[in-house]
């Protein structure tokens, strides 16, 4: 079995997190062969093939012209799986080469079972497995999912280029909007979650933060319904944090904000619901009513 | 210029409930809503009419009772609703779907207006797969444009788009030809409310229903058969791991202070 791992550059350097690809490769069991967009002055330590293409020529993100970079490498490994990571990057490109490939396609795996590829369903509530019954198939995996794994090694470097007409023109990047607040320095960090209930109730949770020393999180729902800001969102759309002590109230955990926090030291979870997702992470589970719990927390501080 | 957004019908996922003993998906009394990226779709086709004049179509796949979600998009002031609901449509996967959808859109385009615009939430909130928007985009030979946070301009004369697309921690800005697919995040719009007289109207209007004698797609690239993914098993997460602490309703001080007691002994306070 054969994996073509898509990795991925962003402003001239190797992203950590193409890692996990080689994590997920080996609890495939698959050979692997590398395909970057990037430079030479910075390559990955793995010992396989590894097709490398300028991002100087080629552009941070030419999705005509990576495309066919892919399709080009697809052809030379005939791979079984063509890997990406489920970024903006590979949220973009997979579709377009499974489209191509004319193969079956599975979005954000975080996990192996069955012979199948488990994926997230109804908010993290559920999950599936998904199998594709075509000959090759292509697969994102979910930020944080799989280990990062160094496989070690020197590259065998093939230079590749592709000439492709582009229909989509590229005119630079724009920062996104400054954020009031940085969760990622925070040490503590407490959360709010859809079961505040109400606008109105946020302050209760923002109390024990501040009595905590801490920063205000909020999961997406409750940033969506517009009852706090979204610089304040943890989770793969918000802002990825491991502090020391994170408390989520009312979280049910989506497996989008599970990604943002898992890595947190020591995870406290505030819930009605005692087989919420959110508990799988939780060293400590306190089912309770968050409004009645919350406020005797802050009161012993 | 025709503008078709796709939209689908989604259980409320916020409150789906678990059996715990058969550990399956409650569905009996799951309230349905439109998937609420599809409604910033929806929105930026309305206020690209209210602009250029363009014309806006609904196309939504579902089964009959799908119709609720066009009747919204109608009351919303959509042009034309159409549910694309026949049985053999069934048990589709992303790629069977976007078959369907691309040939409504083909229909439309033949038949009725020239397509210019497709626009499409960035994901569903029950499959969270993201396919199909850019399906559609292959099949019809659209630009694809994903994540789109913001409409920068379109040039109606030129046939023009540019947009920005929401990036890890930046915006790319990109121009491309029209026809485009766009696939549109939350940050893009504010929706806006139906009017009353409005609602009323919808509540008259007609959802078209075209099934596979209007399409006339070959079965093998639809539904079931038309599938290249099958779901072998749908199960909940494993139970919480996590020890459970006193009993937070019972005695919320009691259990508070347990807590504070246990933030104490790993050295959590006072960080």
């Amino acid at each position: 079995m054969k994996a073509l791992l898509i990795g991925e550059y962003r402003e001239g350097k190797l992203l950590e997190s193409s890692y996990e690809l080689f994590g997920f490769a080996q609890q495939l069991g698959a050979e692997t062969a590398l395909l970057l967009v990037g430079s030479d002055s910075q390559l990955p330590a793995f010992g396989g093939t590894l097709y490398l293409a300028d991002a100087n020529q080629c552009g941070e993100y030419n999705p005509d012209l990576h495309k066919q970079l892919v399709l080009d490498a697809v052809q030379k490994e005939n791979p079984d799986y063509v890997v990406f990571l489920h970024s903006s990057y590979g949220w973009d490109l997979a579709p377009r080469v499974a489209a191509k490939l004319k193969v079956a396609q599975v979005s954000e795996a975080i996990g192996l079972t069955d012979g199948g590829f488990e994926v997230g369903c109804c908010n993290a509530k559920m999950r599936r497995t998904v199998k594709p019954t075509t000959a090759k198939a292509v697969i994102t995996i979910q930020a944080g999912a799989f280990p990062g794994l160094q496989p070690g090694g020197t590259p065998q470097v093939q230079k590749i280029t592709a000439s492709v007409e582009s229909n989509v023109s590229f005119s630079g990047y724009e920062p996104a909007e400054a954020k009031d607040v940085d969760l990622t320095r925070a040490e503590v960090i407490v959360t709010a979650g859809r079961g505040v209930g109400k606008k109105e109730n946020v302050p209760v949770i923002a109390a024990l933060a501040k009595a905590l020393g801490g920063e205000l999180g909020a999961s997406r729902p409750v940033v969506d319904a517009g009852w706090v800001e979204h610089s304040h969102q943890v989770g793969t759309t918000g802002q990825t944090v491991s502090p020391k002590l994170y408390i989520a109230c009312g979280v049910s955990g989506a497996i989008q904000h599970l990604a943002g926090m898992k890595k947190s030291d020591f995870i406290v979870a505030i819930n009605k619901d005692k087989d919420a997702p959110i508990g799988e992470v939780a060293d400590v589970l306190v089912v309770a009513d968050v409004l009645q719990f919350v406020p005797a927390l802050t009161a012993k501080m | 210029m025709l503008i078709v957004v796709c939209i689908k019908q989604v259980p409320d996922t916020t409150q789906v409930q678990i059996d715990p003993v058969t550990n399956t998906l409650v569905r009996e009394g799951i309230p349905f809503i439109v998937n609420p990226y599809d409604t910033h779709a929806l929105e930026e086709a309305l206020r690209l009419k209210d602009q250029f004049g363009y014309r806006v179509a609904a196309l939504s796949m579902g089964p009959p009772n799908a119709e609720a979600t066009l009747k919204k998009a109608l009351a919303l002031g959509v042009d034309r609703a159409i549910l694309l609901s026949d049985r053999v449509f069934g048990g589709a996967d992303t790629l069977a779907t976007s078959n369907v959808l691309a040939a409504a859109i083909r229909k439309l385009h033949d038949e009725f207006d020239r397509v210019g615009l497709v626009l499409c939430g960035k994901q569903t909130i029950d499959g969270d797969t993201a396919q199909v928007g850019p399906g559609i985009a292959s099949r019809l030979n659209f630009r694809q444009l994903t994540l789109v946070d913001r409409i920068v301009n379109l040039d109606p004369v030129g046939r023009k788009i540019r947009v920005s697309r929401k990036l890890e921690g930046r915006h790319e800005i990109v121009e491309t030809p029209l026809p485009a697919m766009l696939t549109v995040v939350r940050e893009l719009n504010r929706p806006r409310y139906p009017k009353v007289p409005m609602r009323l109207a919808a509540a008259e209007a007609i959802v078209e229903v075209w099934n596979n004698q209007v399409l006339k797609l070959d079965e093998q690239s639809i539904g079931l058969k038309g599938s290249p993914t099958w779901v072998s098993k749908i199960f909940s997460p494993e139970r919480a791991k996590g020890e459970i602490l006193g009993d937070g309703y019972g005695d919320p001080e009691g259990t508070a202070q347990l807590l504070v007691g246990r933030l104490l002994s790993q050295d959590l306070l006072a960080l």
